[in-house]
């Protein structure tokens, strides 16, 4: 079943990256790229995916701000938050704001195991 | 080299541009949060990239430089002159990584020993200075000092060492690693405004009691941030919009979806194309002239088809042509950390400021301009800028300011470089020019302090010796001037004794970059625009024959008009070639004919300036331009001339 995926990411050799990560694992998935928080949550509000990585280091919004409104806006939307800052209290503010954490940079077993978890949606309301 | 490269690198060098902004404006305001946040973001994304692309060296590198800004973000440690130069150094190396891959396609070998040493850089440098006191007394005895802050002309009312390291300290609680909540934020209000209080700053103090009285975290965070990092330099409030290269913008703009990132390459393509195109409508011109000398009812309205088809391909060139300007500002930010360089080997402190730097131009101005622009700072510095004592007894700032200034006049550019230095010394320039033979000494004696001055674009007068690439003839005004002319430009110089010295360039807003080949007619050279030609033949003089009144020769069953162009352009007929003969063959509005040459150059590259004033009218020829040794070339208009 075909997915739609979000990638936000101020780089768009990282953004590239990732792609390239999620291409190995899933082809045929629909993807969406923004360079910043503000573009990023004008995607969602369109096009409500399935999935959206962030990256954590970005001018204005940064992505952990950005995944507390994306929990928010879209609760259906599985985030996670990846950075190359593996420090707890970063680790912890993702779980915190209801997003995984994935390591920078983001390689295609990291990112299928994050997939794992995905199916079904979680249910918690914030 | 993969996509993966290019994009590593298109965006290392914007980031590296970012992080070398940033930590030039930390050097004169160390404790500016922003700016740290800025360089910390750019190196974090730029190791980034390195380990994207797999090129580990970088990755160390720059992590170790991250190391250095991530202390420095915590306070615990400060960006003093030797963490900037130490970051500074790490991106000079990523540059220069860069570069290597740029030529060679791979990521350069031998980087992991370059790595090294940089890392090695950063550890032998890492003192920790502790974190500045919160608790000091006010002591309003203590007299103001530059408090180690690099030399700027500021007044002399700044608060003192220990009352800034106290402002300093609020500025940390405010975005500190907590992310400064309320309770900080109030406790960092207040501990100012009793410290400005004290220093008897009542309105600085009752600011910022109304800070402190605000309600919302988020409102008062960068409010306060914002009042305490003025109150930290002492600036006035409304930031000046030319102040030195801490505030060009960075090169990165692409925050909207406004504007798009297009290759060089792709917009050279579309100007060579518009040419084809403003050839081909100068065909059409040809075919209305015909039918109307052959009374074709047509030739009315061909000639008014020509007319609109003029009009708009003259406006598509226009467009295509702004396509390719950019911002003066390109050029400009080079020169902050070089001039930093400069000003520190002659002991010369120095402030380049910046004005019009969003003024635009054509890619190749704005390219042409760094050699010279470099040329007149290093003059000025070296020149104009007048020693610590003897500025002193002119009671100059101990900061010698330079100016660079950008505005548009017209179709032209104008960009000037003005510095407050002692102006230009017309004696030494009279002694250097007698000296090297330029001009005997009664001319010397009768000429005018501008005469003297305008002496130094002599060829010759430099007294470097050193070849760069302005024009092969070294260094010196001279070159300079050579460079600038060759692009239809005009610069001057103009100096007030003991005031200052400003040169003054003037430059065309958008340039005609075409290729022509040279040849050689009539003992004198010709460009021919490469467009037009279809192939250079030579042929054994028995092969052209004579049909009618015209000399032809067949080329692949074609039969092709030879003109000699020497005659078409007035010369004298040529007497009979005992070799073969040398044709290019030219074709314009679908016909072909041949141009009898004497010999053959070679293809050129050049900014065809178009005829004005007297000769605009000379048929047959489009412009000029000015050859690399001085000479002037004349560009044909080949439909013209075989009209």
């Amino acid at each position: 079943m075909t997915r739609k995926v979000l990638i936000v990411d101020d780089s768009k050799l990282a953004r590239m990256a990732v792609i390239k990560a999620l291409d190995s694992l899933h082809p045929d998935w629909t993807r969406f790229e923004a360079s910043d928080a503000t573009a990023a949550l004008e995607i969602v509000r369109r096009e409500a995916p399935d999935i959206a990585l962030l990256d954590f280091n970005m001018p204005g919004m940064d992505g952990l701000v950005l995944a507390a409104e994306l929990r928010q806006q879209s609760p259906a939307t599985h985030v996670a938050v990846i950075s190359a800052n593996h420090q707890v209290e970063v680790v912890n503010r993702a779980r915190a704001a209801g997003a995984a954490f994935l390591p920078k940079p983001l390689t295609a077993d990291a990112l299928r195991e994050f997939l794992v978890g995905v199916p079904d949606p979680q249910r918690s309301v914030r | 080299m993969n996509d993966f490269l290019q994009q590593f690198l298109l965006e290392s060098r914007e980031l590296a541009e970012q992080a070398t902004a940033a930590l030039l404006s930390l050097e004169r305001a160390p404790h500016d949060a922003e700016q740290l946040g800025t360089v910390f973001r750019a190196m974090h994304t730029l190791k980034g990239g390195a380990g994207i692309v797999d090129f580990f060296a970088m990755e160390r590198a720059v992590h170790a430089a991250e190391d250095l800004l991530t202390a420095a973000r915590a306070g615990r440690r400060t960006m003093d002159a030797t963490a900037v130069g130490d970051c500074l150094a790490c991106v000079d190396q990523v540059l220069q990584w860069l570069d290597t891959l740029e030529e060679t396609g791979e990521l350069p070998g031998g980087a992991e020993q370059d790595a090294d040493g940089i890392v090695a850089r950063f550890e032998r440098d890492t003192g920790e200075d502790a974190s500045p006191s919160a608790s000091v007394p006010p002591d309003p005895s203590a007299d103001g000092d530059s408090a180690g802050v690099s030399a700027g002309s500021y007044a002399s009312d700044r608060l003192p060492a220990r009352a800034r390291d106290v402002l300093a300290a609020q500025i940390a609680l405010v975005h500190g690693a907590s992310g400064g909540s309320h309770g900080h934020l109030l406790s960092a209000a207040v501990t100012a405004a009793n410290l400005l209080r004290a220093f008897d700053r009542a309105a600085d103090a009752d600011e910022l009691d109304r800070i402190a009285a605000m309600r919302r975290a988020d409102n008062m965070r960068p409010t306060l941030h914002a009042v305490l990092l003025r109150l930290l330099e002492d600036q006035p409030e409304a930031p000046a919009a030319a102040v030195a290269g801490e505030n060009l913008p960075g090169v990165r703009g692409e925050t909207t979806s406004r504007t798009l990132r297009v290759d060089a390459e792709r917009i050279d393509a579309l100007v060579r194309l518009t040419g084809e195109i403003t050839i081909a409508t100068n065909g059409l011109a040809h075919l209305a002239k015909v039918a109307y000398t052959d009374g074709n009812p047509m030739a009315a309205v061909l000639k008014d088809r020509h007319a609109a088809f003029a009009h708009l391909t003259a406006d598509l060139q226009r467009s295509v042509l702004g396509l390719r300007v950019l911002p003066l500002r390109v050029v400009f930010q080079r020169f902050p950390r070089l001039l930093r360089e400069m000003s520190a080997q002659l002991d010369k402190p120095v402030e380049l400021k910046f004005a019009g730097e969003e003024t635009e131009a054509d890619k190749a101005i704005v390219e042409m301009l760094f050699e010279p622009l470099l040329h007149v700072l290093r003059n000025a510095l070296d020149h104009g800028v007048e020693r610590a004592p003897v500025r002193a007894g002119r009671r100059k700032p101990r900061t010698a300011t330079i100016e660079m200034r950008a505005s548009r006049e017209g179709d032209q550019v104008l960009i000037e470089v003005a510095d407050d230095g002692g102006g230009v010394d017309t004696a030494r320039i009279r002694r250097v020019a007698a000296e090297r033979g330029l001009a005997d000494a009664d001319s010397l004696e009768a000429m005018t302090e501008a005469e003297v001055t305008a002496l130094v674009f002599a060829p010759g007068f430099s007294t470097a010796t050193e070849v760069t690439t302005l024009s092969g003839r070294g260094v010196g005004m001279d070159a300079v001037r050579a460079a600038v002319e060759r692009v239809g430009g005009r610069v001057s110089i103009h100096s007030e004794p003991g005031l200052g010295t400003t040169v003054r360039f003037l430059l065309p807003f958008s340039v005609m970059m075409t290729t022509v080949m040279s040849v050689e007619a009539g003992g004198q050279m010709f460009g021919v625009p490469l467009d037009t030609v279809v192939e250079t033949i030579r042929v054994p003089q028995h092969r052209l024959g004579v049909v009618g009144a015209v000399r032809a020769v067949v080329v692949r069953d074609q039969t092709i008009p030879v003109f000699d162009l020497a005659q078409l352009l007035g010369e004298p007929p040529p007497r009979e070639h005992p070799g073969d003969a040398t044709i290019v063959i030219a074709a314009f509005a679908g016909q072909r004919c041949g141009l009898g040459v004497d010999a053959l150059g070679e293809r050129l590259d050049i900014i065809l300036k178009p005829l004005d004033g007297l000769l605009a009218g000379t048929p047959g020829i489009a412009g000029t331009t000015l050859l690399g040794d001085g000479r002037v070339l004349l560009v044909l208009d080949i439909a013209e001339l075989l009209q």
